[in-house]
């Protein structure tokens, strides 16, 4: 279980395999550079340079704590005095708060396409999957980005850490209404999705495994007035508890750590993490050997991650280009494959919603299904419209223009010419080659190369730019393009 | 059976490919075929498709619609002693019985009620009733039991079980995301919010014959043609479409949702230009919804099931006025919709199913809103629906932290529409049996 590749199947196409589910994808010459450096090596790279310091990015500039309390006092005051001025100002507010969590997809998308460190981010985007949180109910942009932070802070590390770091974050607290969690009524919302979609899994705990954890998560509260954590000693219930088997004045650290020395949880997150690198239905066997790998690491991320990128498993021809692109990965290896820049913010976050992704607001605290219910009808040829207005900007703007839109900035068509050799133009085999290459991480489909080849050949001796164009748009229009 | 599957090719060849160059069905799709066959002998498997079919719409009214203030029980002094701001005064309801009505600006239905075809299921809802819009709305989408997390939708597995092989138009979602309701092992049903953005758009401007640049994208969106289906590809392993591989789970299914995507494209654009309504509706986006609908209806799109949904229903605060606007917009458009059904006549054909997440709390709070409650009522409206009052208003007083408790079952709203409309075997989707209520005529 979990050989090391051996390193005669290190090859570019490994190499790419590596970088599109580890990261981002990598442009042809970051394909090759990291097959010339070596499996290792660049699993080296990749996984122990994943850190928070060499993946360090400014923070967005509203990004602080502010006082909510008295903010909501003005309101208040403002609304008893009568008049419109408290509707205005709490209508304010809410658009502060909205524009701010507009300006954090912005700020996340664009470190996810210009990171040194993609594998921080693409694990930082797995727990916001796991411990998913919605700006829909959090309504603050600072309490999204501060969890944002967080996640990323522990991405790589320990789990039981970061699961602890969880309990006492701010957004996730109001999220699962923990928040409000009194000594006399345990709120169990927090307890429930602890067991059920953080630790365990269903089926792996009791109901009264839930109330008795839901009492010694109380005392837990948000303080308005800096917006952080503080825990409310008088809140807590700090009787007698019994939990799995275990019995004491337990708090929730305690808990958590009961809960992450079942096996239940390592198979759990063994189940989850291969599902999202490598292949939508592991098999027991694959599971059950990196639960154990989890075990042995305690829990650390880190070695567990450079022990799969380096395994045989991973690379099996069977899950090569067999997961279907989330959308926030096609959005960012889609613009960096075509040496564009990432769209406006308001058309970034109108295109993540129509897809089905839309950062800091999944459908419900189980995250994004993910695999196939990426695609339906309707954002499959949203996402082949999309490559569109990637590859042709205004032109073809997709989709409704809201309020929001009116002030995007009108978007050019891409420079063919950064991808696009002026000697190749001419030379549709050669070209569609090299172009496959770079959109689909390897020589591409043998049928639709032949239906590539011979759309160039039909529009010869035309090679301008605009048919260039719309041949990348064909390349991307295609089922193949949708996986990594 | 025979049928189904005789249209289908017949719509491949004549809606999509037109007078283009010889194609083959995609291996996928034949093998699609093939286990259809090996289906037909299965009870539960029904020819969806046809003209004649009876036709489900599901409205969502998200959010939580207030059921107090939709079906008022005016007859009863706890209603005004719990609502001194909200409550609606007795002589604005449009009584249905001695104790409950409609709110004064359900006109349209209130007509229905009259005519026969309006059922008002009263207390409906689940045991251990979630507060939560997402997670109750799962619920209800899943049709699971409060304490469990399925991810398949209940029409989903309607498609799954009954539906196999059918036209992708089987289930339609008008809107830009897929329902939970639709979610299904096997995904049918085609979501969309204006068909002429429902289909691709090619770089090229101007119009006029297929461009070259659109004569490759069906090539490479599902039709194979005969050179090329020889497999040519052996060397390379890493190769996407390489017939070589044993797992093309992903790739079949991307190629199947495209080809679904643009065959359905086709026709529904070709609908939507075709039949226009000569009954006004009001403006509004649910307006939109069911008018898009009833266009579809009338341009005989093969679905079962339509999907539409209203939001705003979070009344917490200022409730009077938005939820007064809501029910004018919910009614107003039910009406236009109703009656264009009825110039069409397919009123027969269709039932209209109402449900929101949850009701609300009986007592206002203190911002002239009211909270997130559980039980509510449902209608269920139609040709052949049976009118009246179903189910009974729950008890006002003895409350459950404060909100109604349920008598009715929303799965057994749902199995009464499976069995006794669309003709589906409930427990097969619902995992169990529930009593059917007599809302069918």
């Amino acid at each position: 279980m979990f050989d090391t590749l051996p390193s005669r199947d290190w090859n570019s196409e490994a190499a790419a395999h590596l970088l599109n589910r580890a990261g981002f994808g990598g442009t042809p010459d970051e394909v090759e550079s990291a097959h010339k450096q070596g499996l290792t090596a660049t699993v080296d790279r990749v996984v122990e340079g994943a850190t928070a310091e060499n993946g360090s990015f400014p923070a967005p500039a509203w990004a602080h704590p502010e006082n909510i309390k008295e903010r909501r006092m003005e309101i208040r005051a403002a609304k008893e005095e009568g008049g419109t001025e408290g509707i205005d100002k709490m209508k304010e507010f809410r658009q502060m708060q909205n524009a701010n969590v507009l300006d954090l997809r912005r700020w996340w998308l664009e470190r996810m396409a210009t990171t040194s460190t993609p594998l921080l981010e693409k694990m930082t985007l797995f727990w916001h999957g796991h411990f998913a949180t919605s700006a829909e109910k959090v309504q603050n942009g600072y309490w999204m980005w501060l969890q944002n932070e967080t996640l990323r802070h522990h991405a790589l590390g320990n789990f039981v850490a970061l699961t602890k770091a969880m309990s006492r974050d701010p957004a996730m607290m109001i999220y699962l209404d923990l928040q409000q969690s009194q000594k006399e009524h345990p709120n169990e919302n927090w307890a429930r999705e602890l067991m059920e979609l953080f630790t365990v899994g269903i089926g792996n705990y009791s109901e009264n495994d839930i109330r008795e954890s839901a009492r010694a998560f109380t005392g837990y509260r948000v303080d308005m007035t800096n917006q952080q954590f503080r825990f409310a000693v008088r809140q807590y219930d700090a009787g007698q508890k019994s939990f799995m088997g275990k019995t004491g004045t337990l708090t929730g650290d305690d808990i958590i750590d009961i809960l992450a020395a079942q096996p239940a949880c390592a198979q759990f997150i063994a189940k989850k993490l291969w599902r999202f690198f490598v292949e939508d239905e592991p098999s027991p066997r694959i599971v059950d050997g990196l639960a154990a790998r989890i075990r042995q690491h305690k829990y650390e991320m880190r070695p567990v991650l450079r022990e799969m990128f380096c395994s045989a498993e991973f690379y099996a021809p069977a899950v090569r280009l067999t997961q279907i692109k989330s959308p926030v990965q096609y959005l960012v290896q889609t613009t960096k494959l075509l040496g564009a820049d990432l769209p406006a913010p308001p058309v970034a976050q109108n295109a993540m919603r129509q897809m089905g992704q839309l950062l800091f607001a999944p459908p419900n605290v189980k995250g994004w299904d993910g695999g196939k219910a990426w695609v339906s009808t309707s954002t499959l040829l949203f996402r082949y419209n999309f490559a569109n207005y990637l590859i042709n900007g205004d032109a073809m703007r997709p989709a409704a223009r809201g309020p929001a839109m009116a002030t995007v900035p009108p978007r050019n068509p891409i420079d063919v010419a950064k991808i696009v050799p002026a000697e190749l133009r001419d030379k549709p085999g050669e070209l569609v080659t090299l172009l496959c290459q770079r959109l689909f991480g390897g020589p591409g489909p043998e049928r639709e190369r032949t239906a590539f080849v011979q759309f160039l050949e039909k529009r010869a001796p035309d090679t301008s730019d605009q048919t260039m164009r719309e041949l990348l748009h064909l390349m991307m229009s295609t089922p193949q393009f949708q996986l990594t | 059976m025979e049928t189904t599957l005789h249209t289908r090719r017949e719509f491949l060849r004549t809606s999509a490919l037109g007078a283009a160059a010889a194609w083959t069905l995609p291996v996928f799709l034949e093998k699609t075929f093939f286990a259809l066959d090996a289906m037909a002998a299965d009870a539960a498997t029904q020819a969806a498709t046809g003209k004649d079919n009876t036709i489900l719409v599901v409205l969502q009214m998200a959010g939580g619609n207030d059921g107090l203030n939709m079906v008022v029980p005016f007859a009863d002094d706890i209603y005004y002693r719990s609502r001194p701001k909200l409550a609606l005064p007795a002589d604005k309801i449009l009584k249905l019985d001695d104790y409950a009505g409609l709110n004064g600006k359900l006109t349209g239905l209130k007509a229905l009620f009259d005519e026969g075809h309006l059922a008002v299921v009263q207390g409906v809802g689940y045991p251990n009733p979630n507060r939560s819009h997402f997670r109750s709305t799962e619920i209800w989408q899943t049709a699971s039991d409060a304490d469990r997390t399925e991810s398949q939708g209940w029409l989903g597995k309607y498609f799954d079980s009954c539906c196999a092989g059918a036209d992708p138009t089987v289930g339609v979602a008008i809107g830009e995301q897929t329902p939970q309701a639709f979610v299904a092992k096997r995904p049918t049903g085609v979501t969309f919010s204006k068909p002429e953005q429902f289909r691709w758009q090619p770089s090229e401007k101007g119009g006029g014959a297929l461009s070259a640049e659109e004569v490759f994208f069906r090539q490479l969106n599902g039709m194979e043609d005969d050179a090329a289906a020889v497999p040519t590809d052996g060397g390379s392993i890493n190769t996407i479409a390489g017939g070589n591989k044993p797992n093309q789970s992903a790739l079949d299914f991307l190629q199947r949702t495209a080809l679904d995507a643009q065959l359905s494209s086709e026709k529904i654009l070709a609908i939507a230009r075709k039949y226009k309504s000569t009954i006004p509706y009001p403006p509004g986006p649910l307006s939109a919804s069911l008018s898009m609908i009833a266009r579809m209806i009338a341009g005989g799109l093969p679905t079962r099931v339509y999907y539409a949904s209203q939001g705003g229903f979070d009344t917490h605060a200022g409730q009077l006025n938005a939820h007064d606007r809501l029910m004018t917009g919910f009614n107003d458009a039910l009406t236009a919709f109703v009656a264009d059904l009825k110039q069409q006549g397919n009123f027969d054909r269709v039932m209209l199913m109402t449900f929101s997440e949850f009701g609300r709390r009986v007592a206002e709070n203190a911002n002239g809103g009211t909270d997130h409650g559980a039980a509510a009522p449902m209608f269920v409206l139609g040709g052949k629906v049976k009118a009246g009052l179903f189910g009974k208003y729950p008890s006002l007083s003895e409350l459950d932290h404060g909100d109604l408790k349920f008598n009715t079952d929303f799965r057994a709203v749902y199995g009464t529409i499976l069995e006794k409309w669309l003709k589906a075997p409930s427990e097969t989707v619902l995992g169990r049996k529930f009593t059917t209520l007599p809302l069918v005529g």
